[in-house]
Formats: structure tokens, C-alpha cells, sequence
């Protein structure tokens, strides 16, 4: 009888990475626009940097620029700044930050890509960085 | 040359001066509520003014339990005798050291003048204070004890601002006074020793 | 840091028990877990769009998604057909007055009649192009302007309230600027619940831009920081509309037409109070809110709940997410021309608007102060056909009523929207004139007053005498959204002090601001001659002794 508990738990296990590997992860532009705008722009602009319009791209630049995964032309990587491990370490002063703590990586560059090629220069709804 | 008599005893000092401090801060907090000028900021000045005028209602407390249990209520009665004395002295007397027509003694540490006004503080300036003042801190119960209907802020504060410039009025002359006894500062070491010097 | 130790605490002891206690229930329980969490399902919602056949075609025009979705929704048009969303019309069961849209005016580009295609991008239906559009067409009726959740449907202003469909479409004719088309098919697929956005797309840009209109609504309140908004900050409580204005059959509650501007009950239970706005901050908060632990200053803040709404202390200024607001707009001033003889423009530092040849002069404001009236929900409209004498005065263009006394009032934050209209000096009454269109009538682009209100009048039947004039206004906008966090309410000193916010509002006794004066001069004048005594007694006592020494 005891024997069952890690087998069941591992076919939970194996039925959700198959699931969700068959259905692809649908970004959600509004989450995106949090964390773009909470960490995003925030931190662009506690650095003095000047925060990146998503209008100032069009969708195929966004698009290449999420693909390339390139931050602070090519010295670290955007994806490491959506990471868990970077949400972590500013979620105590940042609340988007905080907002996703547990929101798994790669959703999260979903949500923040989608809601780039919506708001980009030719986009559905081109937006400013406020 | 002279001599000296205590007669103010240690309670008696903690009450004048804490009383005195008490006054002082209300005041300027208090004008500060009234709009006069901003010092602390209006929120601050009420808190203060509040934790204030309850450490003054609680030495009032304690202050006339003492009067009344040591029978000093009595250095408080007023009487008109000497009176036109002591306002000749004040007007040409003290100018020409003539000697003081009041001689203080244990019994009597007050002359006719300060028994006059010390009755008015306690017994008209400060009851309007604190009556009018308790009225206006508990403004917002006003609908619950069924007082809305009789009384308006407006009036209450206008009272209590009144009270307020009698006090001050009062602590003007008070201050200035202390310099006229026998000596230029005998009264204030007597409100400070217990023991006052008096003439031979 | 916190959740972890805490998680680490707590987590121990439950593996514990749980480890004694799966082993027992494992063989009941896998065939229940074994598909529940494994699946990944729609959370915000029951149905998938997408899955739907009807939905899975090329729709060629706004009613043909209509009539996709009326299909399962049979009940939908017919509810949104009751509701001043879709009437544009309001009867003010108080004293009669027809208001909405349809019929008032106001002092921003004044009326919708004749302009119907323009302001009617903001109607939640399809076609409005003229007096005559169909109120009991179901097919007309929008229901994606409120349950898109791509953000990519979009009515431009001249379309008569229809999306642009298939090809580009140049908007304004000529003007070489183009609007893409919606992909009706994805954004059909992809209904949900209403948003901030989708109601922001209109009640945002009232007023034909970002923020004109109201003042405490504007694009910054679609992902707004705690700051700017203590419920809806998207960060913390993310607030949607419809969390306040709790919506059943889609009418959603809360009017500018008839307020509520006093409410004296404690917070609704559910099942309670159903027939009450469930939109005002009493509604969830009751009408004693504050809780101090400082002795008698909860009772002290709940007190001054009784004479002001929440609004007056919480929202300490409208504007706040930088978007500035119109504060006022002068029309008397359009139609000069620049030296080229064409149309102008001109703007501020930050790339706003101050004037236009079509519309006049622009005042603009953000941060705003508001002004501070005694309000008790009452309104009454200048509408067409009432009487307005030109004067120094501004002739209100809503009056509201309100005053210490009547038992009904709070002190409101208002935002005045001030500016001069054009009016029939003849009639002596305001007018709907005939603005937007790409015609040889409309103001904008004709610049002719008298062909422009001659035609919208015409179009309600309303009298004009040709002439024309411009008459001082104003509008009074209650203010309600962009509440503050506690910490950033406004400060006592902003009132308590002579110069204060709520100076010159009667019937209101301020501790620090409604001093009496002659009390203070009577009082004053005591303590000084008492110094000025004492000091010249002193003064004589001194020289007397000096003299007798020397």
C-alpha cells in the first residue's frame, strides 16, 4: 500500500508536463504590461537609463529582440531579468516583482512578449512607457 | 534687614510649576489649532494640545483635593480690604519704595489683589476652559449624548478662545509681578524654595 | 524572506501528518487527483471560445459576430437594449428631465447631434449614423466594445460606432492616415469578462482624447500603480470597473445623471442592499470607517465622514498619472487661421494641445486641485430650449444642488469645466452645432458657425435665429476615482489653515481656518496693552531706581 504514494505522484507528474507541453501557453498582454511597466520601466528608470516606449519598436523588431534574448546589447540576457531568480531578488522593494514571484519563467516572456508586439510602433495598440 | 517665611510647601511648587509649563505649551499650541500661525502643523499641534489639556484636567484634580483636604481653599477667599491699598502701592508706591501695605504671612501668602485674581483663574478662566475645552474634544459624541441640538462648535470654540486669551492676558501681568517684591527676584526664588523673604 | 522561513515552519509539521495520512487515502484519492489538476483549463472562464464552430468563421462586419453570439446568449441584446449604455437616453425620475447623451449638452464639443458618427464610436452598437438608428435592432448591438480582451478592437470616430473590417480604411478621408482593420474572427474567439481597458477605451478618452473630460479617469488607470489608485493598482488589489460598479444584467450602476451623494448605513452584507449603488465607497466601507488606536480619533475622522464624502480627504488631486485633464476650452477663439492661411496648432512644452483654429483655446491641467461644493446628488441641465442670459457669470451647464442644511448634502471634490460656447443670442438658448464631418457643413471643417448650428438644429427640430454668440459656461464633474493609498490623503492642514481647500464653503466651522475676527481683535489687543502695561511700569520702576541710585 505504501508503495503507491511516489507512483501516483509521479503519473501526476508526467500527466502535467505532457498536457501542458501538447497545449502551448497563450501570453496574456495585461500581465505582461504589469511587469513590463512594475520592472521593466521601473528599473530603467531608477538607473538613470531612459525606459524603452514598446512603440519605439515595431513587431518584428520585438519579436527578433525577445528571439535574440540579448539585454544591455548582448552583456547579459533579457530572459535572466524575467527569471525567477531576478524576481526573487527584487521582490521585496518591487511589487510587480512580488505580483509574479511564482509565475513560471517562460509564461512570463510570453505575456511580456505578446504585449510588446501589441503595443510596438505597428502594433494592435502602440504604447508609450507609462 | 530681613526675614524669611515658607510658605510654599513642595506640592504646592509642583503644581505652580508644572502648571505653568502646561499653560505655556497649551497656549502656543492652542493658537497654533486656532489658526494664529503653524509651528507643528495642525494634526501634531491637536495631539499635543490634547495629551496637554488631559495632564492639566489631572493636576487640577489633584490640586483641589489638596486645597480642600490642607484647607489652603481659604488663602483663596476674596475680601476688599487693602485693596485700594495695594492698587495706590502698584500706582505711585512702588515707584518711591514706599514699603508694601500687604505683610504675607503663613495664613495669608496672598495679598488682596492676587486672591482676586488667582480666584478668577481658577474659578472663571479655567472652568471655561475646560469645560468648553472637554466639549470640543468630545465633539464627534455630541449626536450620541443627544447635544447636537443645543450646542454649535462654533460657539464652543469661540469660548474656549476667549478663556485662552484671558489666560494669557493673565500669565502677561502674572510674569511681570513676580519682579515686584521685596527684592527684584524674591517671589521667584519663594515659587522656587518654599521660602519667601519678606521686609523686617 | 519572510514566506520562506514561515512556509519552512509550517510546511514540516504537515508533511509530517500528511505522510502518515496519504499512504490511507491514496487508493481512494488517485482516482480523483489523478485528473484534476493534471489538465490545464481557463480559469477566468467556463466556455473556450475558440472551440466554438459559429466563432470559427471570417466575419465580415460587427452584427454578423452579433448574431454569432446571440445564438447562446439569447437574453443579451435584449438586456443591453434597457440600459443607458445603448439608449444614450436617461429620465431623471426627480423632475422629469430627459438627459443621456442623446439629449444634453455640455461644454466640450457640446452635442452629439450631427456629429453622430464621431461620438458614436463610443456606442456600444453598430450604425448610429443619424437621428434615425434602430434602438430595437439586436444585431446592432456591440458586445465586443466590452468583451474584447485582445486589445485590438477598436471604433475609430467616423465610423458610426463600426469597426474597420478587411481592408484599410484612410480615416479622415484624404488625410493619408490609415486604420488596420480588426481581426473580428480573433477577438470574437477571444471574449472575456470586462476590463479596465474595455471600458477605459471610451470612458478614458471622453471628451475626444486621453483624459479630457473627467479628469479622475484617464488611460494611466488601465495598469495603474498603487499610487494613483489604491484599489485598482494592478500590482496589489487590481481592481477592475465592475469590482465597484457590481454589474447584473449588464446594467452597470453608478451615474453622473443621478448620484449618490450621501449614504449613512454600515457596509453591505451580500443579499443586502441590492437596490442600492453598490458603487459608493459606503457600499463596502459603511459610513464609519477610520479605526485609530489613538483615543478619540476614529470618532474624530468618522465625524468629518458625516459632512464630507470619502472623496473630499482620499482623493487629494484628479490627474494624477500624467495625463493632463481639460479644464478649459474656448471656443469664441477657433477659426484664426496662421499665417499660411491654413489650419493651426499650437502646443504646450509637453506636446499638448492649446489651441486649434478648429476648436479654440484649450486650458489643461493635471495634478489638480479640486473645488469643493455641497452637493446632494440633485442635478438639473440646461437643456435645448431653456432659457440662458449672457452675463459675467457662467450659466451652468449641470446645477448642482447642495447645501449645509438640507440634511442630504456632503461636501464634494468637483472638477469645473469652464469654458465659452457658442449660443443663440436671439432665442437666448445654448446650441447643438453641427461639428465633425468630413462635409461642407461641419465646423471643423468649414469654419462657418452659422451653416454648422443652422444644420444641427435643424436635425432636432429646434429653433435658430442665425445669429450666433458665445456664452460663459461651466460643468461641474463629480470626482470619484483615483483614490490614494491612506498615506498620501489630504493632509488636515490643507483645510485646517486660513488658506484653505475648502475656503469659502459655507455652514462649516474649521478649527485654524473660520476663526472669528473680532474675537481675535478684542483678544489680541487685551495681551498686548496687558505687555505694553507692564513693560512701561517696569520701564518707570527702572529710570525711578536709577536716578535714586545715581
Amino acid at each position: 500500500m505504501q508503495s503507491k504514494f511516489p507512483m501516483t505522484l509521479m503519473a501526476l507528474l508526467i500527466g502535467a508536463t505532457t498536457m501542458s507541453s501538447v497545449q502551448a501557453y497563450e501570453g496574456d498582454w495585461k500581465r505582461g504590461r504589469v511587469y513590463y511597466r512594475g520592472v521593466c520601466t521601473t528599473c530603467h528608470t531608477a538607473q538613470g537609463g531612459t525606459p524603452i516606449g514598446p512603440n519605439t519598436k515595431t513587431m518584428e523588431e520585438w519579436s527578433n529582440y525577445m528571439k535574440a534574448d540579448k539585454h544591455a546589447a548582448g552583456k547579459d540576457t533579457v530572459s535572466q531579468y524575467v527569471g525567477k531568480a531576478y524576481r526573487d531578488s527584487v521582490k521585496e522593494t518591487n511589487k510587480a516583482a512580488e505580483k509574479f514571484a511564482d509565475t513560471p519563467d517562460e509564461e512570463l516572456l510570453e505575456d511580456i512578449r505578446v504585449f510588446l508586439l501589441k503595443s510596438a510602433k505597428d502594433g494592435d495598440s502602440p504604447a508609450s512607457c507609462s | 534687614m530681613s526675614d524669611r517665611i515658607y510658605i510654599f510647601n513642595r506640592f504646592n511648587r509642583f503644581w505652580h510649576w508644572s502648571q505653568a509649563v502646561l499653560v505655556i505649551s497649551l497656549l502656543i499650541t492652542g493658537f497654533e489649532i486656532h489658526g494664529t500661525y503653524s509651528l507643528f502643523g495642525f494634526e501634531k499641534a491637536v495631539s499635543y494640545h490634547t495629551i496637554l489639556a488631559w495632564s492639566l484636567i489631572g493636576l487640577w484634580a489633584f490640586s483641589i483635593f489638596w486645597l480642600f483636604t490642607t484647607g489652603e481653599w481659604r488663602q483663596y477667599i476674596p475680601t476688599l480690604e487693602k485693596v485700594d491699598a495695594m492698587v495706590k502701592y502698584y500706582v505711585t508706591g512702588i515707584f518711591t519704595h514706599s514699603p508694601h501695605p500687604f505683610r504675607l504671612t503663613r495664613l495669608q501668602k496672598h495679598n488682596p489683589l492676587q486672591r482676586i485674581a488667582y480666584l478668577t483663574v481658577l474659578s472663571v478662566i479655567g472652568p471655561i476652559t475646560w469645560s468648553t475645552g472637554l466639549l470640543y474634544l468630545f465633539h464627534d459624541y455630541w449626536t450620541e449624548w443627544g447635544l447636537r441640538g443645543f450646542l454649535v462648535l462654533e460657539w464652543v470654540a469661540f469660548f474656549h478662545t476667549m478663556a485662552a486669551f484671558m489666560m494669557l492676558t493673565f500669565v502677561i501681568v502674572h510674569v511681570y509681578l513676580i519682579t515686584t517684591g521685596h527684592t527684584l527676584t524674591a517671589h521667584l526664588k519663594a515659587m522656587i524654595t518654599g521660602w519667601e523673604e519678606v521686609e523686617d | 524572506m519572510r514566506t520562506q522561513r514561515f512556509r519552512r515552519r509550517t510546511l514540516l509539521p504537515l508533511f509530517a501528518f500528511l505522510g502518515v495520512l496519504l499512504p490511507l487515502l491514496t487508493t481512494d484519492l488517485a482516482a480523483a487527483t489523478d485528473a484534476a489538476p493534471a489538465k490545464p483549463v481557463k480559469m477566468n472562464s467556463t466556455a473556450d471560445h475558440t472551440k466554438y464552430e459559429d466563432l470559427q468563421q471570417v466575419f465580415k462586419s460587427g452584427p454578423e459576430v452579433t448574431k454569432a453570439c446571440l445564438k447562446c446568449h439569447t437574453e443579451a441584446a435584449g438586456q443591453i437594449h434597457r440600459t443607458k449604455h445603448w439608449t444614450w437616453e436617461f429620465l431623471n425620475p426627480e423632475n422629469g428631465q430627459r438627459l443621456g447623451k442623446k439629449n444634453v449638452m455640455n461644454n466640450f464639443c457640446i452635442s452629439i447631434s450631427q456629429n453622430y458618427s464621431f461620438c458614436t464610436g463610443c456606442h456600444i452598437g453598430y450604425g448610429w449614423k443619424d437621428k434615425d438608428f434602430d434602438f430595437t435592432s439586436e444585431v446592432n448591438v456591440d458586445c465586443l466594445a466590452c468583451h474584447d480582451t485582445t486589445g485590438s478592437y477598436k471604433k475609430p470616430a467616423g465610423n458610426a460606432g463600426n469597426p474597420v473590417v478587411g481592408e484599410p480604411m484612410e480615416m479622415p478621408p484624404g488625410s493619408g492616415k490609415m486604420v488596420k482593420p480588426v481581426d473580428l474572427t480573433k477577438v470574437a474567439q477571444k471574449v472575456g469578462k470586462t476590463s479596465r481597458d474595455n471600458c477605459g477605451n471610451c470612458h478614458f478618452y471622453g471628451g475626444g482624447g486621453d483624459g479630457v473630460k473627467h479628469g479622475d479617469l484617464d488611460s494611466s488607470l488601465a495598469s495603474p500603480d498603487k499610487e494613483l489608485d489604491v484599489h485598482m493598482d494592478a500590482t496589489g488589489l487590481d481592481f477592475s470597473c465592475g469590482t465597484c460598479h457590481k454589474t447584473s444584467s449588464h446594467d452597470v450602476p453608478g451615474s453622473r445623471y443621478k448620484p449618490t451623494a450621501r449614504e449613512q448605513h454600515s457596509a453591505y452584507i451580500r443579499g443586502k442592499g441590492e437596490k442600492v449603488n453598490p458603487a459608493t465607497c459606503q457600499a463596502c466601507h459603511g459610513n464609519k470607517p477610520h479605526k485609530s488606536p489613538i483615543l478619540l480619533k476614529s470618532a474624530r475622522m468618522n465625524t468629518h465622514a458625516e459632512k464630507m464624502a470619502c472623496q473630499v480627504c482620499h482623493i487629494p488631486a484628479f490627474a494624477r498619472g500624467g495625463v493632463p485633464t481639460k479644464m478649459s476650452w474656448d471656443w469664441s477663439t477657433a477659426g484664426q487661421k496662421g499665417s499660411d492661411g491654413k489650419h493651426m496648432v499650437k502646443k504646450d512644452a509637453t506636446g499638448h494641445v492649446t489651441y486649434d483654429t478648429r476648436k479654440g483655446d484649450f486650458a489643461l491641467g493635471h495634478d489638480v486641485v479640486p473645488e469643493y461644493r455641497w452637493f446632494n446628488g440633485d442635478i438639473k441641465y440646461t437643456l435645448l430650449g431653456d432659457k440662458v442670459e449672457k452675463s459675467d457669470s457662467p450659466t451652468p451647464i449641470n446645477r448642482i444642488d447642495g447645501s449645509p442644511t438640507d440634511g442630504r448634502s456632503m461636501i464634494w471634490p468637483m472638477k469645473i469645466m469652464r469654458g465659452l460656447q457658442p449660443f443663440d443670442p436671439v432665442n437666448k438658448t445654448l446650441v447643438m452645432p453641427h461639428v465633425a464631418g468630413n462635409d461642407d457643413i461641419g465646423y471643423w471643417k468649414n469654419l462657418e458657425w452659422e451653416k454648422a448650428i443652422a444644420d444641427g438644429m435643424r436635425n432636432v427640430n429646434a429653433p435658430f435665429s442665425g445669429k450666433v454668440d458665445f456664452i460663459k459656461t461651466e460643468m461641474y464633474w463629480p470626482i470619484t476615482h483615483m483614490v490614494a493609498p491612506k498615506e498620501k490623503v489630504v493632509s488636515c492642514t490643507e483645510c485646517h489653515a486660513a488658506d484653505s481647500r475648502l475656503k469659502g464653503l459655507p455652514g462649516i466651522y474649521m478649527p485654524g481656518h473660520s476663526a472669528k475676527g473680532w474675537l481675535d481683535i478684542i483678544g489680541w489687543l487685551a495681551a498686548l496693552t496687558a505687555l505694553l502695561g507692564v513693560l512701561i511700569h517696569g520701564a518707570v520702576r527702572i529710570t525711578l531706581s536709577l536716578r535714586k541710585a545715581g
